[in-house]
């Protein structure tokens, strides 16, 4: 007995080791994505990688588009013809040169991979249209003139065919090698040896890279990444100093604790990332203006955005983050008025639109505000006599569901991220009929007019009339009201005190490692 | 001896062909599409067809099925189609953290079960044993995942005792070695701190996930006692004067061999299911949130390899305790025939 | 029934089960604020425990107390749902399994084992995937796993019984084998039944909870007990109310479920008979 004492004294007092001369190493809390393929993944949590391992032609510093790996570009009149200019002297990790040859490799790869990041580039751009008519030029044609392409170049990661070529089987363009492993030249190096998916990923700072590191005087050296799957783990593994950093996501009532600590703190920062209730606009009842309108006066903004999200969100009138250009001037935001809400739906019901049976509205279950929203939503409704029900699913569900307008659900919940800063990012890709099929486009909204203004815009080159364009159909769809929107997010990571130079962008959430220090 | 042990291999085997079809079948008809995860946000239909045809995933259910059990048969789990990584080698890096968990979880419950059990069955029908009793059924009754929370905060953050998440602490790294069993490697590298930090880690989710298992054994080692306490022998050898303690010691140590190791074999499976929810909380790179996470993305790779393995698993220790019952009481394998 | 009331331990479980059934029968009348299972006020919401809410309010300013009483019902209907389901299947199994060593009685056996050897909580989120997850598919999961326990445990007894005198006696005399089977030898089972079906009570009750923490269970805005902890954890420890009340109210009746079973074992099992 007198032995186990013993033992559970030891064990409760031995602390850590006592510290040697290596400082602890940055121990980054936030999401891993599923591979380390730049190539094959594109989401969220992928940003993390990207930004760090990788390079690309362009790069997203806040909110605007710095030339990275390329000095300049060039764009011909027809907006068809684009030409890059290389970056002399960059080193991938095996200390071989960056040239041209390599980023049309890497365009290739992407193209004939055809995952997600290359979503945005197959229907303008063929492989063979990508070329280098010198070591440090690249030129892409596109078979179709294209708006957004520079602001979607940050997409694309620039690898290394060196490293990749051993490991090629079977022509998988080393898919294989490349989802445990970097072949990059990004600012961090990541040590395969230790990767486990989803789990574990260490890095260690690349001294060459390209950028070099006159701008921090106490870069990072040891970078840790270690997922925390838990909300309530990862804010208390915070607060205890054993994470340095959360997801971006902090909940709300979590804030003024993690800032109250003296460990720690919340970087607070608006975001391009819209939260919305989505309506299926193909069937009835929402193929009514009508009733679209009783649902979208019905929603408590206020009390949602500043009672429950405690104000750290800001009120969002249209699809576009209302920080974002082409956004028309003067849209007010709907507003909560039960009165008006019951208007309309009487109006609906008068017209035999059948409001009777249960609406259902499909939240994503692991994220937690999607089913408070629901939850709030369904008590008002109930107040102007439609019944909403509420059915727990995952994204993958309802990526799945969305697919067809048949198999899509009545209502669902959830948020447009930024994964290129210009409009088409959302209310391009979320109100063309062309995109009908994917979750983006998933209120199956139809217009033939709005269809034709957001055509001309990505189509266009120009800034000023892609700028007018994408006003001019916001501003129908604003009035149709396919969907409801909230707030546009403001991002909150937790950080511990001892991480400085933290800087954000929509693009990534402000994972730069290169940026930071610690102080100790 | 080795009859016995052929025969119930062979008994396994068709239980475990029935996993593998019925993981499959539920696997199949699970409605989400990973095809379209794949494709990514901006991906027309067409692109998700491609990504389809691509991973067979537009073939009929039966013939996915047949090239499924005929790559299972020749030992290819095959890759995930979301990580990119051979299914195996993730589950080579899951299974420790899940293998140790629950041994040391089974360990605990049985250091703490059989004394208790022995004590109540001492006292029977006394307060003790009514205090025992009311503390091991009530082990049966506490939600892990609750207590994981409460733990959480009264141990680490109330009191910072114990660290919160995780399997060893980040700064530290991983034990060197081959098992991936961090106490077994580094004891084995004679890392005596890796050792003691990975046993802090454990503490939590062991001493949660070992409740269960503890009020059962408690509950079988104090009827085992008891049993024994009314046999004729014992009877007599009371009568000779030997305290009922001694007798008890005497004949616990047999009585718990065979009660662990039955109770080992029936929770092992149970155990599994339980720590999904603690390994969510304490974090712990496991095979029950793996299981989960491949649910989540509809990657139906992984999740019929994990379910396999699961099974495999299952199968093997009952085997185990099957034989080891055997060796223990030769009536068993009698039984059998 | 007497001996069991001599035993405390057995009827304080008595006790909570029948307590719990009382606020299950009447939670719409006892419940304070019964509107809560649905209504939402945003401008109390997160109150600690006070007079007017004596378990605090949740994440939408609903009384946890309300909601505690209105969740009763979900948690007996479930555990009384799961238990008849999977007797339905297992007794029958067990007694045809139990009653000859053929072949019918291996294939029987392997196929209990195959769904012993899958993990619950699996099934579950994949059943919950295929139909929408919520109360009924959680209680189908739930049932699929659990039906092997009652044909094992009815499997020993056959056999144990099947050799009986009684029963060789009753064969000699014409009777069926069905007749025996049911009129005979599920009597003699029933108490090791009735014990497994208790403690089965409390152990679906706690693998719901489960099930509603990691989201495949009841949907929201249900009262369910393990729906509130996982709603309750983001916003532990500043209200720690929110999961604790929940938590304890689980943590009663699995209580109650396996203190009253734990009594009934002692009562019915055999060989602990002579022993008082």
């Amino acid at each position: 007995m007198r032995l186990f004492a013993a033992l559970f004294a030891a064990l409760m007092l031995f602390a850590t080791p006592p510290a040697g001369a290596q400082p602890r190493p940055l121990v980054w809390g936030d999401t891993l994505p599923a591979t380390l393929d730049m190539h094959v993944v594109f989401d969220v949590p992928s940003q993390f990688v990207l930004l760090n391992a990788y390079d690309g032609l362009y790069r997203y510093q806040g909110n605007d588009l710095v030339p990275w790996l390329a000095e300049s570009h060039t764009v011909s009149t027809d907006g068809l013809t684009w030409e890059f200019k290389l970056r002399r002297g960059v080193k991938f990790h095996d200390g071989s040169d960056l040239t041209a040859a390599d980023v049309v490799y890497s365009f290739h790869r992407l193209l004939a991979l055809k995952r997600a990041p290359a979503a945005a580039f197959t229907p303008v751009l063929a492989p063979e249209n990508v070329t280098a008519p010198d070591a440090h030029t690249v030129r892409f044609v596109l078979s179709q003139s294209y708006g957004p392409f520079l602001a979607a170049m940050p997409i694309v990661a620039i690898v290394n065919p060196r490293a990749i070529a051993p490991h090629v089987k079977n022509n998988d363009w080393g898919a294989e090698w490349m989802a445990s492993n970097d072949a990059g030249s990004g600012a961090y190096v990541v040590n395969a040896g230790n990767y486990q998916a989803r789990v574990a990923l260490d890095m260690q700072r690349f001294p060459e890279h390209f950028m070099g590191w006159g701008h921090n005087q106490r870069p990072i050296d040891q970078v840790r990444s270690r997922p925390v799957m838990e909300t309530s783990t990862r804010v208390l593994s915070l607060m205890r100093g054993e994470i340095d950093s959360t997801d971006s996501y902090l909940p709300t009532d979590q804030v003024e604790r993690v800032n109250r600590n003296p460990r720690t703190r919340v970087a607070q920062d608006q975001s391009m990332r819209v939260f919305l209730l989505r309506m299926n606009n193909s069937k009835a009842p929402f193929n009514n203006l009508d009733v679209r309108l009783c649902f979208a006066h019905a929603f408590n903004y206020e009390g949602f955005n500043e009672i429950i999200l405690k104000g750290l969100v800001v009120r969002n009138a249209g699809p576009n983050p209302n920080n974002l250009w082409g956004n028309p001037a003067g849209m007010q935001p709907y507003k909560f008025d039960l009165a008006l809400a019951r208007q309309h739906c009487d109006r609906a019901r008068a017209a035999g639109v059948p409001l009777n049976r249960e609406i259902e509205i499909h939240v994503q279950t692991e994220l937690e505000q999607t089913v408070q929203a629901a939850q709030m939503f369904q008590a008002d409704l109930r107040r102007v006599g439609v019944n909403l029900k509420i059915v727990p699913n995952t994204f993958a569900g309802i990526v799945t569901a969305t697919a067809q307008a048949t198999t899509t659900p009545d209502m669902w919940v959830h948020w447009v991220s930024a994964y290129f800063i210009d409009p088409e990012n959302w209310v391009g890709q979320m109100y063309d009929s062309r995109f009908h099929g994917t979750w983006k486009a998933s209120s199956w909204y139809t217009n033939p007019e709005v269809d034709r203004l957001l055509t001309r815009a990505r189509n266009s080159v120009v800034q000023a009339e892609r700028q007018e364009l994408y006003a001019a159909a916001t501003a129908i769809i604003f009035r149709e009201s396919p969907d409801i929107w909230v707030y546009n997010t403001v991002n909150l990571r937790g950080l511990t005190r001892r991480v400085q130079g933290y800087s954000f962008s929509p693009v990534g959430s402000g994972g730069e490692l290169r940026l930071m220090s610690l102080s100790e | 001896m080795a009859r016995f042990i052929l025969r119930r291999v062979l008994l396994a085997l068709p239980a475990l062909l029935g996993l593998v079809l019925l993981t499959f079948v539920l696997t199949r008809v699970i409605p989400a599409d990973p095809a379209a995860m794949l494709a990514g946000d901006a991906a027309t239909p067409a692109q998700v067809a491609e990504i389809r045809t691509r991973y067979g995933l537009d073939q009929p259910m039966w013939r996915q099925a047949v090239t499924h059990v005929r790559q299972v048969l020749t030992g290819d789990l095959g890759s995930s189609i979301f990580t990119g990584r051979p299914v195996a080698e993730e589950i080579g890096f899951r299974l420790p953290a899940t293998l140790e968990l629950t041994f040391v979880a089974r360990f605990l419950s049985v250091v703490l079960g059989v004394p208790l059990g022995l004590v109540a069955a001492l006292d029977h029908n006394g307060p003790v044993d009514q205090i025992v009793r009311l503390l091991s059924v009530g082990g049966l009754a506490i939600a892990g995942f609750w207590l994981a929370i409460m733990l959480q905060l009264l141990f680490c953050m109330e009191w910072e005792l114990l660290p919160l998440r995780g399997r060893i602490d980040v700064a530290l790294g991983v034990p060197p070695g081959f098992s991936g069993l961090y106490l077994l490697d580094s004891l084995l590298a004679g890392r005596l701190d890796l050792f003691v930090d990975a046993l802090r880690h454990l503490v939590l989710p062991a001493v949660t996930l070992c409740l269960p298992g503890l009020a059962s054994i408690a509950r079988f080692t104090r009827s085992g006692v008891l049993e024994t306490l009314q046999k004729d022998f014992v009877l007599y050898a009371r009568a000779a004067g030997y305290s009922p303690f001694r007798l008890a010691t005497i004949y616990v140590l047999r009585n718990a061999v065979t009660v662990t190791v039955t109770q080992v074999g029936l929770l092992f499976g149970a155990l599994i299911s339980g720590a999904v929810a603690v390994e969510a909380i304490f974090d712990w790179p496991g095979l029950g949130t793996y299981a989960v996470q491949a649910i989540l993305a509809a990657d139906y790779k992984a999740l019929l390899a994990v379910t396999l393995v699961v099974g495999v698993v299952y199968a093997v220790v009952n085997v185990l305790v099957d034989v080891a019952q055997a060796l223990v009481d030769p009536r068993v394998a009698e039984q059998m025939k | 029934m007497r001996k069991l009331l001599r035993d405390p331990v057995a009827s304080l479980g008595l006790a909570i089960v029948l307590f719990a059934l009382v606020v299950a029968a009447f939670a719409p009348w006892l419940a304070p604020y019964p509107e809560d299972a649905f209504e939402s006020h945003l401008l109390q919401r997160l109150k600690p425990p006070s007079a007017e809410f004596p378990f605090g309010t949740d994440y939408l300013g609903r009384d946890i107390l309300s909601r505690i009483i209105l969740g009763t019902r979900n948690a007996i209907a479930v555990a009384v749902a799961v238990v008849g389901a999977s007797m339905l299947i297992g007794v029958p199994m067990g007694l045809l399994a139990g009653w000859r060593d053929n072949w019918v009685s291996d294939v029987l056996m392997r196929v209990t084992d195959v769904f012993l050897a899958v993990p619950q909580l699996i099934l579950a989120l994949a059943l919950g995937q295929l139909m929408s997850p919520g109360l009924g598919t959680a209680m189908l999961a739930l049932s699929l796993t659990y039906w092997p326990f009652f044909t094992r445990t009815v499997y020993a007894e056959t056999r144990r019984l099947r050799g009986a005198l009684f029963v060789d006696a009753l064969a000699g005399i014409g009777a069926t084998p069905t007749r025996i089977l049911l009129l005979h030898v599920l009597p003699n089972a029933a108490p090791a039944v009735l014990v497994r079906a208790t403690i089965g009570m409390g152990f679906t009750i706690l693998t719901a909870a489960i099930l509603g923490f990691l989201g495949v269970g009841a949907a929201p805005p249900s009262p369910d007990w393990g729906l509130a902890v996982a709603e309750a954890r983001q916003h532990l420890p500043e209200s720690w109310w929110f999961a604790t009340f929940p938590g304890l109210a689980i943590l009663l009746l699995v209580l109650g479920f396996n203190l009253l079973g734990d009594g009934l074992r002692d009562v019915a099992d055999p060989r602990l008979r002579r022993s008082r």
